[in-house]
């Protein structure tokens, strides 16, 4: 079957993925191999399966060989009444050499002969047929068991990423989490469908038919084996050669990409700036690059199938013209005699060896690759979570609202503190504004509210219960949080508001979007509250997604709401909307704010002024600007433009410096 | 074993096909061919070198037969030679030896064997050979043919006009210049190559077959259409299937990125379990689906693979009773199962090449689209290159709407800027402030009107005569790969170090440039330096600037930027306009304060027009604009002590 085994793709497809090493491949698998045990029922049974498949292989080239020592040479050797010249095949002796299958009582008929055949026939077809249901099954029972472990794995995994505190996503970037988990899924996904069986059936049919051909006859069979190591050697020549080919048409095609991505978005610079034919002249330079590369690597690829096949071919020609010579020279291979069949038997092996070699050795790196994604898998598993309940963690009481920070101090990374010793107390329904440069700690304040992290020094206590003492469901539950950059669900409007409160019926989510204007808007939408957003949804402008964020904490409804006002400019309308529906939003509850807006500040209970993870100032708008210190800079700097382009609005005139 | 490795080849590469079963429209793919044509030598080579391969493929059989019949021969002569005289006639006349054959037989059969042997592998070299340069030739065929497709998708995208572009985003081309051109290569590459094989070697196959033993022939036959059925069926059964498992799986992923990006919101409003609720069904749904395709795979390959052997135990059953009765001889028994697998294999093969061509064709129908866009900007047949201009610019009863729409985004707009003119243009968003700034470029043809430079219409001169005469600076910058030098070099390529260096400072960009450790040599873009907003703004302008351009197009907002980086780039503006028609999408006070004239539009109409003074008093719209939508001005910040 050397034909089958070439072909370009199927395995070849292998070789153009990126390949990994794993670190510690014992203790990995040893993990590995704890998820398969409620499956290991299974598993026995795919092994048996295996076993059975490769005897089925194995035993068929020898049944042939059967057929012919057994039957046809006896009796076409018979009708020349020539019994002792033929070499095994006495008069009196009932077995010929090689032929262990059956006795050949001598002056046997054609019919007796043809009815032996079909038994021995009858015999191969049930194997066949045995090979199938078995090699059907065990592919099935792989895939189920396969696919079953990977199901868990998926699962921890996405529970883990809910778990993990936001400290680990502040190293990590999202986008690089989520390709780390879909690749290394899908190597392993590949390896448990075919890879490891394939492997696994493809190494213990060799090892077999050496086996049994040594068994036979080793002389014999060494020679067949003579260019078994040539195979192997090519195979892995050729694969890493082509390997390290297709890494570089990776890094091409990333060139290519990179080149189209930046001319496609940046078209209407290039077509005002006329760099249209400079570009095209470069694009043209990385394309041929991509080709070359390309070309490159098939050219090992395209080399490995014709070698094998002529290798293949070579081994062919050594085990018929040796035997055959010995075969007619009536000479003894060291011991064993040649016969017609054992030559056709050794024939069926050494063509049943070529796919296992080439299968192994490119899988084999398949698995490599598997196996270092499932240690990064378990790496992942193993991060530890900073922030979790505390055995015994009592449930937060119906919160009334007073929030207190008493001398906190944090840190992202140790060492490097991001507050010192800040201390804030927040009666309830006050809304408090904290303002400060870049970097302050701003945001680290309202992030231990909900205990998004954990303070490494001093307490912050709502109605005087320390948030470190109740479980974090009860906690967050009562805390309403609208971010600066909404983030929207691939999901209709209705959901994405609905995500404030799970059970929410559709009346109140969208009296929530009454509430704070977002309903004019979302009525404009082409399907309203249907309307499905976020990527491949329709696009809405920044100001109304923040609308839709804002309904989202008013449809939860909470006693603390905590708010990191948008920075980015929206149109003026939009704007007067989101004011109001703040003001609406804020009143009655304790609110924290990160304040951009003029408005919000001149409202504020207290303004919070931030410096270095200090709190240096803090008062009212008109107290703090009057003292004309760090808070009055600060306004100048980031509010002023405001306070002028609503020159009607009462407020405080600022005196030139 | 086989079987497994078809499952590995089927499931790998288990793309959605975005054509799916649709009926194939086969005019794109006949293009897509044609451009083989374009290398004919090496296409040529590829084709005779497949056939030489094919040949010699079928070959082979018939060499490893004559290598066994070699052996029986000399076995048989070996024993006959023992026989007693007569029975030894006798016995040559049965096998239809002549007697010369038989001495031949006996005394030459090592020599026959060896050459026999030496045959083979001989056959075995030159069909690896040809199979290589088959392979080989066909991937720079194919590969050629991707670039040029590649390159014609680029450079059609470049040149097409920005109504095109405001219809297609950037990661919808992006496909179609790499995912379905891709496709493409691999069916003109691959897909071609393998179904004429599987032709030659099946067509070619049979025939030898009939003639070396129709009896035996008719054996094997009927398993044919059972394969035939098999493999149909399966294709039409297993698309559909994958393509739900890729939507399952793209689902799922959804999930997870969603859950990822949005960490903090999920955290915040205690959503972890109803969204792992969720994932666990997404999980569940794409194993099942998963385990549905193995189901079929599990059942289709290793029944092929039954059919197949069932054949060959038939050829076996029957072939003994030949060999017996002496019709057959033991090679050719040999050869007949090897041509057995010669003919299922090609089977195999149309099959997935018939799924190929379904996706390739659709992938060429999505590329000719692009190729076959019509550009509506384009030079005229005659058109002249602009001579240096004043800076005249008029709107002459300009009409625009958008390709196939009925509403148009300006009517009648007339204007006239004399040069050195700013014009400051203010509307709400979509009045139509940006689509006039289009037409002066020519991004877009008027519906109707003319504009007019100097007097020229604009459709009368070359494109690249007339842009390079105009500066453009937007809000949104888009700097390219490449140096900080490249970049404000960008629309004059060969403007010297001192002339990009006084634009870079006439920018108020050469200070920064030069706080970088490289300087202008600075990388920029992806693997780059990220610059700020206000740096890129900063460098946007100096890349206006170096064009010296009669007529300025810019937008005046600045957006992010800290205020005295703002402070910065307004100075930097002003400079730029000085002397220059300008065209100004007006954010500030000072530029209407400046401005020669105010055009204020709705709905695609001018409603106002004149001095800021003027339309303070006889606008209601302008008042409400200049008080809500304008900022104003800054000075250079008091330090912060």
């Amino acid at each position: 079957m050397f034909h089958a085994a070439g072909g370009r793709g199927g395995p070849m497809f292998a070789l153009q993925s990126e390949t990994r090493k794993p670190k510690n491949v014992v203790a990995t698998l040893g993990r590995l191999a704890s998820y398969f045990k409620p499956y290991s029922f299974f598993l026995l049974i795919v092994a048996g399966m295996v076993i059975i498949n490769a005897w089925t292989q194995v035993i068929s080239p020898d049944l042939t060989g059967q057929l012919i020592d057994c039957f046809i040479t006896p009796a076409t050797a018979s009708e020349f009444q020539s019994a002792p010249a033929l070499p095994g095949v006495g008069a009196s002796s009932v077995r010929p050499i090689n032929c262990w299958y059956t006795t050949v009582p001598p002056n046997r008929t054609t019919a007796e002969t043809m009815a032996g055949i079909a038994g021995l026939i009858g015999l191969m077809v049930g194997l066949y047929l045995l090979g199938a249901i078995v090699g059907g099954l065990q592919f099935y029972l792989m895939t189920w068991t396969g696919q079953h472990v990977l199901k868990r794995l998926r699962v921890e995994i996405f529970e883990h990423v809910h778990r993990l505190s936001l400290s680990f996503y502040a190293e990590n970037e999202a986008g690089n989490v989520m390709s780390r988990i879909t690749n290394d899924t899908d190597t392993l996904q590949q390896v448990l469908n075919f890879a490891l069986v394939s492997v696994i059936s493809g190494a213990l049919l060799l090892v077999w038919i050496a086996i049994t051909m040594m068994q036979k006859s080793l002389p014999y069979a060494l020679i067949s084996m003579a260019v078994v190591p040539l195979m192997i050697f090519a195979t892995t020549w050729f694969s890493n050669q082509a390997r390290k080919a297709f890494r570089q048409t990776r890094k091409e095609i990333g060139n290519v990409n990179a080149n189209l991505q930046e001319s496609i978005a940046g078209v209407r610079e290039v077509q005002a700036f006329n760099r249209e034919s400079a570009n095209i002249a470069e694009f043209e330079r990385s394309s041929a690059a991509y080709r070359d590369a390309n070309i490159r690597a098939v050219s090992f690829t395209a080399a490995l199938a014709p070698t094998l096949e002529a290798l293949g071919y070579l081994a062919i020609a050594i085990v018929v013209v040796v035997g055959g010579i010995l075969m007619l020279r009536g000479q003894d291979l060291f011991g064993t005699t040649i016969s017609l069949g054992l030559i056709v038997t050794f024939l069926g092996y050494v063509q049943r060896f070529n796919q296992p070699i080439q299968q192994i050795s490119v899988l084999w790196t398949n698995i490599q690759s598997a196996i270092a994604g499932s240690e990064r898998i378990f790496e992942l598993l193993d991060t530890p979570v900073a922030v979790t309940d505390k055995p015994g963690a009592i449930e937060m009481p119906t919160i009334r609202g007073k929030v207190e920070l008493v001398n906190v101090s944090a840190e992202y990374k140790p060492g490097e503190p991001v507050l010192r010793e800040v201390s804030l107390t927040a009666e309830p329904g006050q809304t408090i504004a904290i303002v400060g440069p870049t970097g302050a700690g701003k945001t680290t304040i309202i992030n231990l509210i909900p205990r998004f992290y954990d303070v490494t020094a001093g307490a912050v206590k709502i109605d005087g219960i320390d948030v470190r003492d109740v479980t974090l469901e009860s906690l967050r539950r009562q805390i309403g949080i609208v971010l600066q950059d909404t983030f929207l669900f691939s999901d209709t409007v209705m959901n994405n508001i609905r995500f404030g409160r799970f059970d929410a019926t559709d009346e109140e989510v969208m009296a929530a979007a009454k509430l704070v204007h977002a309903d004019t808007f979302i009525e404009r939408l082409p399907k309203k509250y249907a309307t499905v957003l976020g990527e491949r949804g329709t696009g809405l402008s920044q100001g109304q997604r923040q609308l839709i964020a804002i309904a989202r904490a008013a449809l939860a409804n909470p006693r603390i709401l905590i708010l990191d006002e948008a920075t980015s400019s929206v149109d003026t309308r939009t704007e007067r909307l989101i004011q109001q529906a703040l003001e609406k939003l804020l009143k009655g509850r304790t609110s924290f704010v990160i304040a951009h807006r003029l408005s919000t500040i001149r409202n504020a209970d207290q303004v919070i002024v931030i410096q270095e993870g200090q709190v240096v100032e803090r008062g009212k708008h008109a107290e703090l600007l009057a003292k004309g210190g760090v808070y009055h800079d600060l306004y100048l700097s980031q509010f002023r433009r405001e306070a002028e382009a609503e020159p009607m609005a009462q407020g405080v005139m600022v005196p030139a410096k | 074993m086989q079987g497994q490795m078809m499952m590995a080849r089927a499931q790998s590469p288990g793309r959605p096909s975005a054509g799916g079963r649709a009926p194939m429209d086969l005019t794109g793919l006949r293009r897509a061919v044609q451009y083989v044509f374009r290398y004919k030598r090496i296409a040529a080579i590829a084709y005779a070198s497949l056939f030489i391969s094919t040949l010699a493929q079928l070959m082979v059989p018939q060499l490893i037969q004559s290598l066994i019949d070699t052996v029986t021969n000399g076995y048989l002569a070996n024993a006959l030679a023992k026989l007693p005289p007569q029975v030894q006639t006798l016995a040559i006349q049965k096998l239809g030896w002549t007697t010369e054959q038989f001495k031949s037989n006996q005394t030459n059969a090592e020599a026959l064997l060896i050459a026999a042997g030496l045959g083979v592998v001989g056959f075995a070299l030159m069909r690896g050979l040809f199979a290589f340069s088959t392979s080989f030739n066909a991937e720079r065929t194919s590969q050629s043919v991707a670039y040029d497709l590649r390159n014609e998708i680029f450079s059609k995208i470049q040149r097409l006009s920005f109504s095109y572009h405001d219809q297609t985003q950037t990661g919808q081309l992006m496909v179609r210049a790499t995912d379905d051109v891709e496709k493409v290569r691999l069916f003109v590459g691959q897909g071609l190559m393998m179904a004429l094989q599987a032709f030659i070697l099946l067509v070619g196959t049979l025939i030898i077959l009939l003639l070396t033993n129709f009896s035996l022939t008719l054996v094997v036959l009927p398993t044919l259409p059972i394969a035939i059925v098999l493999f149909m069926g399966f294709s039409g059964i297993a698309q559909p299937l994958f393509m739900q498992v890729q939507i399952r799986l793209s689902k799922l992923n959804t999930i997870l990125q969603e859950n990822l990006a949005g960490i903090k919101v999920v955290k915040a409003f205690v959503r972890e379990a109803s969204e792992q609720q969720k994932f666990n069904a997404a999980a569940e749904d794409l194993m099942q689906q998963q385990l549905r395709v193995s189901r079929l795979f599990s059942f289709l390959f290793p029944f092929v693979f039954l059919v197949m052997n069932l054949g060959q135990a038939a050829i076996l059953y029957f072939g003994s009773g030949q060999i017996i009765n002496h019709t057959l001889t033991f090679g050719e028994w040999q050869k007949f199962s090897l041509y057995l697998m010669f003919v299922f294999f090609p089977l195999g093969q149309l099959t997935m090449i018939i799924a190929q061509m379904a996706q390739a064709s659709a992938s060429a129908t999505r590329i000719f689209e692009i190729l076959d866009a019509h550009n509506d900007v384009t030079d005229k047949p005659n058109a002249i290159v602009l001579p240096p201009i004043q800076g005249h610019v008029k709107f002459e009863n300009v009409t625009f709407r958008y390709f196939g729409s009925t509403e148009p985004v300006l009517s009648k707009v007339s204007f006239e800027a004399r040069p050195g003119e700013t014009m400051a243009l203010l509307g709400a968003t979509g009045s139509g402030k940006t689509t006039i700034i289009n037409l002066i470029p020519r991004f877009y043809d008027v519906s109707e009107g003319r504009v007019l430079i100097d007097g020229y219409d604009v459709r009368d001169v070359k494109l690249d005569s007339l842009r390079s005469q105009i500066g453009i600076v937007l809000q949104d910058t888009t700097l390219f790969t490449g140096t900080i030098r490249d970049n404000i070099a960008f629309g004059r390529p060969e403007a010297t170090m001192e002339q990009v260096i006084a634009a870079a400072q006439a920018a108020e960009a050469h200070d920064f440039i030069m706080s970088f450790p490289d300087g202008y040599d600075t990388r920029v873009g992806e693997r780059g330096t990220t610059l700020s907003g206000g740096q890129k703004q900063r460098v946007a302008i100096a890349r206006a600037l170096l064009l010296d351009p009669r007529i300025l197009i810019l937008d005046d907002s600045t957006s992010n930027v800290d205020l005295q980086t703002e402070y910065r780039i307004q100075k930097a503006l002003d400079q730029l306009m000085k002397g220059r028609t300008s065209f100004v999408i007006a954010q500030r006070i000072s530029t209407v304060l400046n401005a020669d004239q105010i055009l204020v539009l709705d709905k695609g109409e001018i409603v106002a027009r004149g001095k800021h003074e003027e339309l303070l008093e006889e606008s209601a719209l302008y008042a409400e604009i200049y008080h809500s939508q304008l900022i104003g001005d800054s000075e250079m910040p008091v330090e912060v002590h």
